[in-house]
């Protein structure tokens, strides 16, 4: 075949065939981008964590007044974070940035996507039980904890990201405790305080800028 | 190329993989969580060995073991992660080996941070402690508690290599810690004694260790428990992996002991019962420990005297300093205390939660000539949290107010009657050691009943109004009838 037997360039396809087809590509790019971050498997954490929660409350393996009552579904709640946190790791590392430009869009995404998912399924494994403090307590610790492992993500690396969710919930346990009253401090305050929910969103809104700019650092040797 | 002694190299691969740890790099964070939970807590318990050692097992594993989980199953799934695994394959190395160093290397970080903090507990602790020792047994438990979260880590780690092996594996034992020290809180003979196995659990009582030896009992069945779990998990991941034939034979052996002795662990604890020095396992215990721990008292005062045991002298001043004032307003009185000292409070755990112990000794005013019996669990100023606490919380007044009711009031009551009340409110404001705190009494539906606080302190003025000569002429004649509840408030004078 040579470049001689193309007479004419071939017909462009119908304006909507080509927003098909440019929805086809974005379903696609987005769900090879999930499926690269092991997405999938972190969402069955997430639900794994909800029925953690829901034995939890079903079988009274926690207080179910006062502030200590904060203790156990923080430590589950934690644990949908930290399933959230580490999908911000990437296998493709330096590769993945020099292929387009809708990278930081596609982290902005999954990481707003899972979050509101951590909170939604872990508000449906508590429907019907009494948590205390209820779903506004539930998002605030989601919220201000994975803000924590997003800021966190590109310092450590997705995969290590956990630690310091972890570290600030053993941390706010101590601090559950003593009757801190810090609004950084956020599971100690109530469900409906203002400094506590500005405080977590303000980590949380950090935590996302840092992520979507920058991304998790990432060590190609390490491939989870 | 430097030739390598077969001896050396298991040492040289163990070095190498301390050098090359993850775990130093959380040390940090680590520290940082120690410091404001276990170390803050403890200095602020009683400097009593045994009460301050309780943070080792409890918030120490709060801020060590989530992080020896999720490490450890970090550097478990390391293979895992980098598709390493047929690459090792080949070294002459076998895949248990290998696993045992990282986990050596692993552990060795974590053991010797949780060991120094240990060290500036305990430090921190001789510079305050008038009496006792540091005690073992908790330290014991602590780092057998810390390996276990480790090899159960790493186990997670080993057989799910993946990026949720590791922040799985730390929130995961982190419920399960906090479930064994909800439910230990919990525990009571009644109910049932597994949950003993949880080494978290409720700050003990002041005096525990201090009258009476602990019994090594449930430290024993904890150490069991866990290291069952540890050579099972171990013997696990051996029979997981390509292992030959014999290796597959010792894992199974290691799997099926390490069922075993924790197995055996779990009955035990199921057996324990509680005495004076707290939980005993009869099929572990020493009956010689049951015996009193001697020592001499530490006194103050001369007519009325104030003893203190000696793991409690930094209180002595300030008991003596509250109770001589009262002391001197009642001296002499029928049935009127000549002496005032502390005795056990009951038991090493639970007997304020309403679990008798035989052998109790009984507090308030007892025997001939009376003494004045006080306890460090005592309700309203109990002999607990450090020097200065005691100078900011009216404790002083709080136990003024009680060696006054034990006298005024039968023996175990909590709310006088209103003539009692304005006695001791009297006696309280002759001495000047401030007023009393008595609720208002109520019925059911918290409707207030009797006499108002209002009226109570109108009597009391009153009765204090009197001289002191007159006040006590009056409480010569009178105090049995108002032991007995028989004066009324329009009685007094």
């Amino acid at each position: 075949m040579t470049t001689a037997e193309v007479r004419r360039p071939p017909a462009a396809p119908a304006p909507s065939g080509r927003w098909l087809a440019r929805g086809r590509a974005a379903t696609r790019l987005v769900w090879l981008h999930l499926r690269s971050r092991r997405v999938p498997a972190g969402v069955l954490s997430i639900a794994a964590c909800a029925l953690v929660l829901r034995a939890a409350l079903r079988w009274n393996w926690m207080f179910t007044s006062g502030s200590l009552a904060q203790q156990l579904p923080m430590i589950i709640e934690a644990g949908a974070v930290v399933a959230v946190v580490v999908t911000s790791h990437s296998p493709f590392g330096e590769t993945e940035r020099a292929t387009g430009r809708w990278l930081p869009y596609l982290r902005l995404g999954a990481a707003l996507a899972l979050t509101g998912l951590a909170i939604g399924v872990l508000q449906l494994g508590v429907t019907g039980g009494s948590l205390n403090g209820g779903v506004l307590v539930l998002a605030r610790n989601v919220v201000g904890l994975t803000g924590i492992g997003l800021l966190c993500a590109p310092v450590t690396g997705g995969l290590l990201a956990w630690t310091l969710p972890v570290g600030y919930v053993a941390f706010a346990e101590y601090a559950l405790l003593e009757s801190w009253v810090s609004p950084w401090v956020w599971p100690v305050r109530p469900a409906d305080d203002r400094g506590a929910w500005i405080c977590a969103c303000v980590v949380y809104a950090v935590g996302l800028l840092a992520f979507t700019v920058r991304g998790a650092r990432t060590r190609l040797t390490d491939n989870g | 190329m430097t030739a390598v002694a077969p001896l050396a190299r298991p040492a040289r691969v163990l070095r190498l993989e301390i050098r090359r740890s993850v775990v130093p790099w959380a040390i940090p964070l680590i520290a940082a969580l120690f410091f404001f939970d276990s170390f803050r807590t403890a200095v602020g318990f009683a400097p009593v060995w045994t009460v301050r050692s309780s943070v080792i097992t409890s918030n120490m594993i709060t801020d060590f073991g989530p992080f020896a989980a999720g490490l450890a199953a970090w550097v478990a799934s390391r293979e895992g992660r980098r598709h390493t695994g047929d690459l090792l394959a080949t070294t002459v190395r076998p895949a248990w080996a290998r696993q045992a160093a990282a986990l050596g290397g692993t552990l060795f970080w974590l053991l010797l941070t949780f060991l120094i903090g240990v060290a500036a507990l305990y430090i921190d602790t001789a510079r305050q402690a008038t009496w006792g020792g540091p005690p073992v047994w908790p330290v014991v438990v602590g780092v057998v508690e810390v390996t276990t979260f480790a090899v159960i880590g790493f186990a997670v780690g080993a057989l799910f290599p993946g990026r949720f092996a590791a922040p799985l594996a730390a929130i995961g034992t982190f419920v399960i810690a906090y479930v064994g020290f909800h439910a230990a809180l919990g525990v009571t003979p009644m109910t049932g004694t597994y949950a003993l196995l949880s080494p978290a659990t409720a700050v003990p009582l002041g005096d525990v260790g201090v009258f009476y030896h602990v019994a090594p009992d449930v430290a024993i069945v904890q150490v069991m428990f866990m290291g069952g779990i540890c050579v099972a998990l171990a013997g696990l991941v051996v029979v997981a992996g390509r292992a030959s034939r014999w290796l597959w034979v010792a894992g199974a052996v290691l799997l099926a002991a390490g069922v075993a002795a924790s197995s055996t662990a779990f009955a035990l604890a199921g057996t324990a019962k509680l005495s004076m020095s707290g939980w005993d396992i009869p099929a572990l215990h020493d009956a010689a420990s049951d015996q009193p721990v001697p020592y001499t008292p530490d006194c103050a005062g001369t007519s009325f005297k104030v003893c203190l045991h000696p793991a409690f002298s930094l209180y002595l001043r300030d008991v003596n300093a509250a109770l001589q004032p009262v002391a001197a307003q009642i001296a002499g009185l029928p049935g009127a205390p000549v002496r005032a000292e502390q005795v056990a409070s009951g038991s090493g755990v639970r007997s304020v939660q309403g679990l008798p112990v035989a052998g109790t000794p009984a507090t308030g005013i007892t025997g001939t000539p009376p003494v004045y019996n006080i306890s460090s669990e005592d309700p309203i100023a109990p002999l607990w949290g450090t020097g200065a606490m005691l100078a900011i919380s009216g404790w002083g007044a709080g136990f003024a107010q009680e060696f006054l009711t034990a006298y005024v009031a039968p023996p175990n009551t909590f709310m006088p009657n209103p003539a009692q009340q304005a006695v001791v409110t009297a006696l309280m404001t002759a001495a000047g050691v401030g007023a009393p705190q008595f609720p208002q009494a109520d019925n059911s539906n918290g409707t207030p009943v009797g006499p108002s606080q209002a009226q109570i302190g109108a009597a009391a003025t009153r009765f204090q109004a009197l001289s002191p000569a007159a006040r006590r002429a009056w409480l010569a004649t009178h105090v049995p009838a108002l032991r007995a509840g028989h004066i009324t408030l329009a009685q007094l004078p």
